[in-house]
């Protein structure tokens, strides 16, 4: 009874090892995967996923196992601040066969389909824009690039980034976290005096290369709610979405203020020594960015301006 | 010998002179200083209130206020009990009573003043009440 | 003399945020802030009255919703503040 109510939680770290695995083994199966190992897995997970279902519909057709389905439950966070009460988890059966790959694309047939009052953010659809982050079977990622958990025989868990303070259902409040990445100063800062004959800032294809892996990020915030420095201080401690967003600007060969933008996150020391490494944010990561690389490299910038 | 004897009495001079730019640099030093010490004369002598004008101009205050009835105001109603004022009634009240007085009274003070005798000390106490 | 009984930490926050917004409302134009400290004022009275003062959760979930507000009322270009009466 209690495997059956209690939704699978796969650590954050056992999905690291799966990518790290994965990617050892080369990339034989998706190539234009390379170097992207969260995306390897969720490409694995997905074909697999689908292959699982074919087989169960296949099997229902010919009427082997009958018992064989594909409706999965799904059990999803609801509070509404204007209908008093308790936060509660609602289930939602919804038939995988007639449905997205996704676990967006089974967010999106709840709310047409099964329930119009459910309230998630959702824009893109791709990955791109950031907005459908949540916490599926307790790990932190976005919606949109999850592929739903085909083992029909466990229900799958969706609730909002956790420690933020919920809106409504899974929007939650992001106000401080917005308010953090603006007081990294995220634009580009020149000390060169403005109309002068060279309105470009050129940059060599190797001073580009350095922003790869940092410039990508889409501040879903799946990182920095991730982060139990960042739960426990999220007031003080800047988290690792903007600590990773610092250092994009502070390697910007184009950027003129490096050092006092390192200065600056060090003054004080919870903006960037609250992070003690340990590394969740990197784990959970949807766009396999690696925030507590950036961050370690901050601080020993400081260090060697320091010494 | 003369000479000797004269020294000290020159050099008390000499010392003496240097003393007030001292202070003049020390009083420019901290500007917000010299500007209460000239501002307090004055408000010694001409625009200081009175403890019955305080009082006068409180219990107005507080007979304006919609929820009041003007019968029970006295120097010495508590706002919840004497004149049925709720929290919500005594932050409209308090802050009323800032505004007569050209006050900032800070959250902390606020919270505290919960009956007229409070609101009058404040005031009362309160160097920039005008 | 008696005081009232002692303030929660929450109920002060509660009031805090009421001055904030009164204390905002007196940089708008005269007309203007009178409309803002009765719409204020309606609507913690209405809360005060109807809000279950045990369902925290919800009284905080109001509190970070009137904060945002007020941020927004301290703005100089935001000059005043309407309502919408929704029939239930």
């Amino acid at each position: 009874m209690l495997r059956r109510t209690l939704p699978a939680l796969r650590s954050v770290k056992d999905g690291v090892t799966d990518a790290a695995r994965q990617a050892a083994k080369g990339d034989a199966h998706f190539p234009s995967l390379r170097g992207h190992p969260a995306a390897r897995v969720n490409a694995r997970e997905s074909a697999e996923g689908q292959a699982r279902l074919a087989a169960a519909e296949e099997e229902r057709r010919r009427g082997g196992r009958p018992e064989a389905t594909t409706v999965k439950e799904f059990q999803v966070y609801r509070w509404n601040p204007d209908s008093p009460g308790r936060p509660f988890l609602q289930s939602y059966f919804v038939d995988l066969a007639a449905c997205g790959p996704m676990v967006l694309d089974v967010l999106q047939k709840i709310k047409s389909e099964h329930d119009s009052t459910l309230a998630f953010r959702r824009s893109c659809r791709e990955g791109i824009c950031g907005s459908c982050s949540m916490s599926i079977d307790g790990v932190n990622t976005v919606a949109c690039l999850k592929p739903v958990d085909a083992d029909t025989s466990r229900p799958s868990m969706i609730t909002p980034l956790p420690h933020m303070f919920v809106v409504k259902d899974l929007v939650v409040d992001l106000t401080n976290f917005y308010q953090q990445y603006k007081s990294v100063e995220p634009w580009l800062k020149t000390k060169r005096p403005p109309g002068g004959a060279r309105r470009e800032h050129p940059q060599s294809p190797a001073q580009r290369k350095k922003l790869d892996g940092l410039y990508e990020c889409i501040l879903c915030a799946c990182c920095s709610t991730a982060c139990p420095s960042y739960w426990w201080n999220s007031e003080a401690f800047l988290g690792p979405a903007a600590l990773l967003h610092a250092y994009r600007w502070v390697s910007d060969s184009r950027d003129d203020y490096g050092q006092e933008r390192v200065q600056a996150l060090s003054e004080g020391w919870d903006k960037l020594y609250r992070c003690r490494m340990i590394k969740s944010c990197t784990a959970t990561c949807p766009k396999s960015l690696d925030p507590a690389a950036a961050i370690s490299a901050l601080k020993a910038l400081h260090q060697l301006r320091k010494a | 010998m003369a000479a000797a004897a004269l020294r000290p009495a020159i050099l008390r001079r000499i010392r003496l002179s240097p003393s007030p730019p001292l202070a003049l640099a020390a009083a420019a030093s901290q500007p917000h200083a010299l500007a209460r010490w000239l501002a307090r004369p004055m408000s010694s002598h001409d625009a200081h209130l009175t403890r019955e004008e305080v009082v006068d101009r409180v219990l107005d205050v507080l007979k304006s206020h919609p929820k009041v009835d003007p019968s029970k105001v006295t120097p010495e109603a508590h706002f919840e009990k004497d004149l049925g004022l709720d929290s919500l009634d005594t932050v409209e009240v308090v802050m009323a009573i800032e505004e007569e007085f050209k006050l900032e009274i800070p959250d902390k003070e606020a919270d505290k003043i919960d009956s007229l005798p409070l609101a009058i000390e404040y005031v009362a106490n309160h160097p920039m009440a005008g | 003399m008696a005081s009232r009984p002692k303030l929660s930490g929450i109920q002060k926050q509660v009031l805090t945020l009421y001055r904030g917004f009164l204390r905002t409302a007196r940089l708008k134009d005269p007309e203007e802030r009178l409309r803002i400290e009765s719409v204020v004022s309606a609507e913690f009275r209405d809360n005060a009255r109807n809000v279950d003062r045990r369902n925290f959760v919800y009284i905080e979930y109001l509190l970070r919703r009137g904060k945002r507000q007020l941020e927004q009322l301290k703005n100089p270009d935001i000059t005043g503040l309407a309502t919408l009466e929704v029939k239930k």
